[in-house]
């Protein structure tokens, strides 16, 4: 019996296909895993189901009938519940927990003009009591720790009577503790006959909870597996073949000296603490699931956020960056992951992008000189042939590749020592990608690179070395050359010889 | 591009151009009197101090910030320059150091609360505009502080100095004081946002404040600035203000916020830039100042300049955002 029906589901955005011909069933009293790297298409599909978009291609069918809301609200009231990731959307601050749980009654006519704190906590007392909700009705939601408010927002979505309730992510925002906490519930709902779709990147909660686990990669429904969930099998199917690019490995590297020396650093609270060289000519990759801490870890060394622990030596100095500032002069530059949200400045040229972190080596008397801008920028579009009308076009004009080469490229031309970049691909066509990784293997100058991706082939393809996280630890590291498919899947995973609980 | 992208692509560049080209040849064909150079000092000395305390305006939208407290800051300065002759029968010099210190402490507390407290920018200007105007009323008595005035039972010893009120009322070459000061600052603030690693900063705050972050910048410190800057604009017009007034009125700063905001919100929509720039500020005050001219002299009653006023400032909000939009896109798809 289904009754949650996915059959063919396409969606395109513009040129891009976030999902293409994506099938799955979904029964009551299921939990049914989903699963994939970040771009898989999860986000899409949940969009999808919960009303938030439309399909391009393809039909959904909810307990039989042709399922095709035109808003949250629709797929809401056709038996769709979806709880959000960022579980803060769905709280309001301010208002009681009582408030909160009836906060559809608000929305809805025959509620009455007055609401009286009485007649609230008598609609709210039910709705409590179905979702073994324990909190304090009168207490401020606030007041609640991020698990008590998610289960106020899953009271509220069980309070709609849903015939499948989807959980985007439900833990990411939890203590382990809390996390631990909420699965059994999460079973109980299934027992209770609803469908549930529960979307997470960990590995570990996947394994214990889901009936079935379908994995997406490159907007397809990969693989479907059937509980008990091979783990590594997981891993390989969402990352799907790797083939270690032998050409990066020829490379010199002088081992002797290293240009960033890290002892004792964590990647994020609660990861162990690891040691780190990067040596001048080297390319370090740094991979690991999404949630592994190399974000993290970057933006440290970049002075963006603070140092959790160790110490940092820099070409043999002590390095400690109060703020991106301060890691800019020292010879550090960082390439952010999110383009838009962190580098692009909007309406703004190539010019003044390549200038903006080295304004002053572009200044004469105080002015800025615009024909030293536009030499820079112009040495930026040869040195990684950026495809662009001129210096002066407006970043936007240019696709996502050619940005991605603009914001790498203003970095190399004030030859810095140590170039960190976080997620430098994704967005990225193949041949920018490929137009990046030339440029970066084939400085002469000892710059040191340090790149971080959740897609291991990336790294494959660039880094000399590799380093594994796993849950803000060191999970592993490989020589490029050792690196295999099975190997870094299986430290990707954190399964290697050691099968935590 | 479609045809209508590139219309409103020229309407957002130069409709407010041409808008105000048509201002001033309808008034000159109407007003044979408008077109004179006496007059057109006239219109400049008005709006010297409003384009004044504007352009500190703009260089603190430049960060995305907002100086609501600039009309209360030109307020306090009338106030403090005025307690610093009269009251305390101090130098003129002395009034303005006491001046511009006075826009340095208004700053102060904008800088406190919105980069040190993260008060958001407009509520926490609003709240130092109120606590600004209080304390002018406080430190008067809620009295005008004039020459002759009695402070506790005699009258005050001092009295506005000839060179303080050069300030306000002097010609250099003929030009107004007020003018010079206006113009000599524009151009300054034009070099600051449009030609120095410092403007360029600001702007890139104002875009993105993450990516300035990222590319090291110090956005704490150049939001700071933008409130200094701002605060000592806002002075200067206070001191030409006080020159120009001869005394302390209570109120004296009040209509200066929404011009100076009108204005360089107006700016936004000179040239297309979309953004606050000193050229656009000057255009924009300009504008002010040429639409009440010109209506005072086609004898339109006095309490009608407002409501023009606001719907110059609606009618280019609409110019700089609304076709803004359309005129982007039309860019990208080329």
């Amino acid at each position: 019996m289904t009754v949650l029906s996915v059959s063919e589901v396409s969606k395109t955005y513009g040129a891009t296909r976030a999902l293409r011909g994506v099938s799955l069933d979904l029964a009551p009293g299921e939990v049914l895993g989903l699963i994939g790297a970040n771009g898989a298409g999860k986000s899409t599909l949940i969009k999808v189901l919960s009303g938030a978009t439309r399909a391009s291609s393809g039909s959904v069918r909810l307990a039989g009938r042709p399922f095709e809301p035109s808003g949250p609200l629709d797929a809401q009231a056709a038996g769709v519940q979806t709880v959000h990731q960022n579980i803060d959307d769905g709280v309001v601050p301010g208002m009681t927990v009582a408030e909160n749980l009836t906060l559809d009654g608000f929305g809805r006519g025959g509620s009455g003009w007055f609401v009286t704190r009485g007649r609230i906590r008598e609609r709210a007392r039910p709705v409590a009591a179905d979702a073994g909700l324990l909190a304090d009705l009168d207490a401020p939601v606030e007041s609640l720790s991020p698990s008590g408010r998610q289960r106020v927002v899953i009271a509220r979505a069980l309070s709609r009577a849903p015939k499948v309730l989807i959980l985007d992510e439900p833990t990411s925002t939890l203590s382990a503790a809390e996390a631990d906490a909420l699965l059994p519930r999460v079973r109980e709902l299934a027992g209770d006959g609803v469908a549930v779709l529960y979307v997470s990147h960990r590995l570990s909660e996947i394994e214990a909870l889901c009936d079935r686990v379908v994995v997406l990669r490159d907007g397809r429904a990969r693989r479907t597996f059937t509980a008990p969930v091979d783990r590594h099998a997981v891993v390989a199917a969402m990352l799907g073949d790797l083939v270690p690019d032998t050409s990066t490995t020829g490379k010199a590297v002088d081992t002797s000296e290293s240009v960033l020396t890290a002892s004792g650093v964590t990647a994020r609270p609660g990861g162990a603490p690891f040691d780190l060289r990067v040596r001048p000519g080297e390319i370090l990759g740094v991979t690991g699931l999404v949630g592994s801490g190399k974000t993290e870890l970057l933006e440290q060394f970049f002075g963006a956020r603070p140092l959790l622990s160790g110490t940092l030596t820099l070409g043999g100095a002590p390095y400690r960056p109060k703020d991106p500032g301060a890691a800019i002069k020292a010879g550090v530059a960082l390439v952010a992951e999110e383009r838009a949200a962190r580098a692009v400045v909007p309406g703004w040229s190539l010019r003044a992008h390549v200038s903006l972190p080295r304004l002053g080596a572009h200044t004469v008397a105080g002015v800025l000189s615009r024909r030293a801008e536009r030499s820079s920028a112009e040495e930026v579009v040869r040195l990684l042939a950026v495809r662009t009308s001129g210096v002066e076009a407006a970043i936007e004009t240019l696709s996502g590749g050619n940005q991605q080469k603009v914001v790498v490229g203003r970095w190399l031309t004030g030859s810095p020592r140590l170039l960190l970049l976080d997620e430098p691909f994704r967005g990225v066509d193949v041949g920018a990608r490929a137009d990046l990784g030339r440029v970066l293997r084939g400085r002469a100058d000892g710059l040191a690179v340090l790149v971080a991706s959740s897609d291991p082939e990336e790294v494959l393809e660039l880094a000399d070395r590799i380093l594994v996280l796993h849950e803000g630890s060191l999970a592993g590291e490989l020589r490029a050359a050792d690196a295999t498919a099975e190997r870094l899947t299986g430290l990707m995973a954190g399964t290697p010889a050691r099968e935590p609980s | 591009m479609s045809a209508a992208g590139r219309a409103g692509d020229a309407a957002n560049r130069y409709g407010l151009l041409v808008v105000l080209a048509g201002l001033l040849l309808t008034f000159s064909l109407v007003r044979p009197a408008f077109a004179t150079y006496g007059n057109a000092l006239i219109v400049l000395q008005s709006v010297a101090v409003v384009g004044v305390v504007a352009l500190g305006v703009t260089v603190s939208m430049t960060t995305g910030g907002f100086d609501l407290s600039a009309g209360a800051c030109v307020g306090t300065v009338v106030m403090v320059t005025a307690l610093a002759m009269v009251r305390y029968n101090l130098t003129g010099a002395s009034a303005v150091v006491a001046g511009l210190l006075a826009g340095l402490l208004v700053a102060g507390v904008n800088v406190l609360l919105t980069v040190v407290a993260r008060v958001p920018d407009l509520v926490a200007t609003l709240g130092t505009m109120f606590l600004f105007q209080g304390l002018a009323l406080i430190v008067t008595s809620g009295q005008s502080v004039a020459a002759g005035m009695t402070v506790d039972g005699a009258p005050a010893p001092g009295r506005y100095t000839e060179g303080f009120a050069w300030l306000g009322g002097g010609t250099i070459a003929s030009v107004p004081v007020p003018v010079v000061v206006f113009a000599l600052l524009a151009v300054a603030v034009h070099v600051l946002l449009g030609h120095t690693r410092w403007g360029r900063a600001l702007y890139a705050i104002g875009g993105n404040a993450e990516a300035a972050r990222l590319a090291g910048i110090r956005v704490a410190r150049y939001r700071a600035l933008g409130y200094v800057i701002s605060g000592l604009c806002a002075a200067l017009g206070g001191i030409l203000l006080s020159a120009r007034l001869g005394r302390g009125d209570v109120g004296a700063g009040d209509p200066y916020l929404l011009q100076s905001v009108a204005a360089a919100l107006i700016g936004f929509a000179v040239l297309g830039t979309n953004r606050p720039n000193a050229l656009g500020t000057v255009v924009g005050a300009l504008f002010i100042g040429v639409v009440i001219n010109g209506m005072t002299m086609l004898n339109a009653p006095y309490y009608a300049q407002t409501f023009v006023q606001g719907a110059l400032l609606v009618g280019s909000l609409v110019m700089s955002f609304g076709l803004a939009r359309g005129g982007r896109e039309g860019r990208t798809s080329r």
